[in-house]
């Protein structure tokens, strides 16, 4: 049965119902005569090709209401900016502006600039919404330029100029930042540059004053046309192939040196790829992934893998390293993942509701749970038993050197109880059975392989 | 006309025109002018005329 992606509404020429394997789009008049507008180009037929931009099939007869029905491919797993990585962030804003310039050079050009439109597949940015592709006409400037600042470039400068990570912000404003609070947040090095003058200062500054005005028409009939959003592409692009973000070697990303990992790594590796051959699992999500190890292992047993971490560090540099290798990567706090928000508090599913894993990896990740974000230990088995599907964990006793660092100036009596492994054993049984365990050498750290009771 | 569901704004639809340097920088300031060099007086058939808000301390007239 199809069901209306929640997330599609802005545009009313334009919304998506869901199927279980495919993705339909659905056109009115308006939204037909972009398709027709696009579809008769070489530009889409290459774009598609490359893998740019969504494979779409025109199905022979809408549903009543419909002008016209596209068909897509449903994607194996949606991810939103602000899960992304820099590097993401940073290819998916410049796909956006190589498909402008090309649609411009089609006679096309695309009405809105969000990176919501833009997937990652197979570690490579794909656009997906083709209903954003329209006829360009002489003198009509580019409708999504403010957009872009806001949610592309912006939140890269925030990164590259103000060393502040984005996605906080863009988790907690979808529209991202305007361009008076990132005139705020210049940094004195970087306000008299003239890409920050020209796209951040006197963009606040027009704004502020220009407020209420309509000047469409006026810019057409004063001679706009596309060269002038070419020149302005050309410059996005070559502001934000510019950005980089150095990452400072801090917390986890200095975390595959503890000595525990490297000791545990290939026990570790075994138990999963065991546990994998048992169960044949296609979606795998990794929470905790660090620097994506088992991800990799699990995308090599044939598995679509979900590298989940809150480290953007480490999670950049796995996405570099993971193109074509059946790996994604996610950016969130696993003790405050991402929510269901937006419009309605449904526009955004929540992280837990798009992973939909049929296997979890949880390696090195409750103490962390426990001990640094104070969850209780039955707490974290309750959230490990909503993903229903097998986990495999493992299990830190309170007396794991990792442990100690993490308790810190913490007392014991200002811990949580059941964190000793009997008393955790007694947590996991109402939830789950245990299929396989295996005690690592240190004696402080247990794999467990579980497999959820039926509910 | 192309069909925008988004508010483009006003401000960043000319600075668009700036960025794209000197001929832009005309493109703009021509705009700009043709919405404002009217002496303040409204677009037939548009009821809006900034400069008589902020200048005169008057709202709009209705159409």
């Amino acid at each position: 049965m199809p069901t209306p992606d929640p997330g599609s509404f802005r545009d009313p020429a334009s919304h998506v119902v869901l199927e279980a394997d495919k993705v339909i789009r659905l056109l009115d008049e308006r939204g037909l005569e972009g398709w027709r507008a696009l579809s008769g180009t070489d530009f889409f037929r290459t774009a598609v090709a490359e893998g740019r931009l969504i494979d779409a099939v025109e199905t022979a007869e809408p549903p009543p209401g419909s002008a016209a029905a596209i068909e897509h491919p449903r994607l194996p797993f949606i991810s939103y900016p602000y899960e992304w990585t820099f590097s993401m962030l940073k290819d998916a804003a410049i796909l956006q502006l190589d498909l402008l310039e090309g649609a411009l050079s089609a006679g096309l050009t695309i009405k809105d600039a969000t990176p919501y439109n833009i997937q990652f597949v197979d570690g490579r940015p794909i656009f997906i919404d083709i209903g954003s592709f329209e006829a360009y006409r002489e003198g009509e400037p580019w409708i999504g330029y403010r957009q872009f600042t806001r949610q592309f470039l912006f939140p890269l400068l925030l990164r590259a100029w103000v060393g502040i990570p984005f996605q906080p912000w863009l988790r907690g404003d979808l529209e991202g930042l305007t361009s008076r609070q990132m005139a705020r947040l210049l940094p004195l090095r970087k306000r008299f540059k003239p890409s920050a003058l020209l796209h951040v200062r006197l963009q606040a500054r027009m704004e502020e004053r220009m407020a209420g005005r309509a000047v469409r028409q006026e810019l057409g009939a004063a001679g706009f046309n596309a060269d002038l959003i070419l020149t302005n592409v050309r410059k996005l692009r070559s502001l934000i192939q510019s950005l980089e973000w150095e990452h400072g070697v801090d917390g986890w990303s200095t975390y595959v040196e503890c000595s525990h990992v490297t000791r545990d790594r290939t026990a570790k590796g075994e138990f999963l790829t065991e546990a994998m051959q048992r169960l044949s699992p296609t979606r795998v999500v990794d929470l905790g992934a660090n620097d994506g190890h088992f991800s990799h292992l699990a995308a090599e047993a044939g598995a679509l893998a979900v590298a989940v971490d809150s480290d953007e560090a480490v999670l950049d540099d796995l996405y570099r390293r993971s193109i074509g290798s059946g790996v994604a990567v996610a950016v969130t706090e696993l003790a405050n993942p991402s929510p269901s928000q937006g419009w309605a508090g449904v526009e955004r599913a929540s992280f837990v509701d798009r992973a939909r894993p049929d296997l979890v990896i949880a390696y090195g990740l409750i103490h962390h749970l426990i001990y640094a974000a104070s969850i209780p230990p039955r707490e974290v088995v309750r959230w490990l038993a909503e993903f229903r599907c097998p986990v495999i964990l493992e299990f830190v006793s309170p007396a794991d050197d990792m442990v100690a660092k993490l308790v810190g100036n913490k007392l014991p009596q200002e811990l949580h109880g059941d964190r000793e492994e009997s008393e955790f054993r007694d947590l996991l049984e109402p939830w789950f059975e245990i299929s396989a365990e295996q005690t690592l050498t240190s004696g402080t750290r247990v794999l467990f392989a579980l497999d959820p009771r039926p509910s | 006309m192309i069909f925008a569901y988004l508010d483009p704004g006003t401000g960043s639809l000319i600075l668009q025109a700036v960025v794209g340097g000197l001929a832009g920088i005309g493109v703009a300031w021509k705009a700009w002018r043709s919405k404002m060099g009217r002496g303040g007086k409204t677009d037939p058939g548009r009821g809006e005329s900034m400069s008589e808000a902020t200048e005169e301390g008057s709202l709009p007239a209705e159409p």
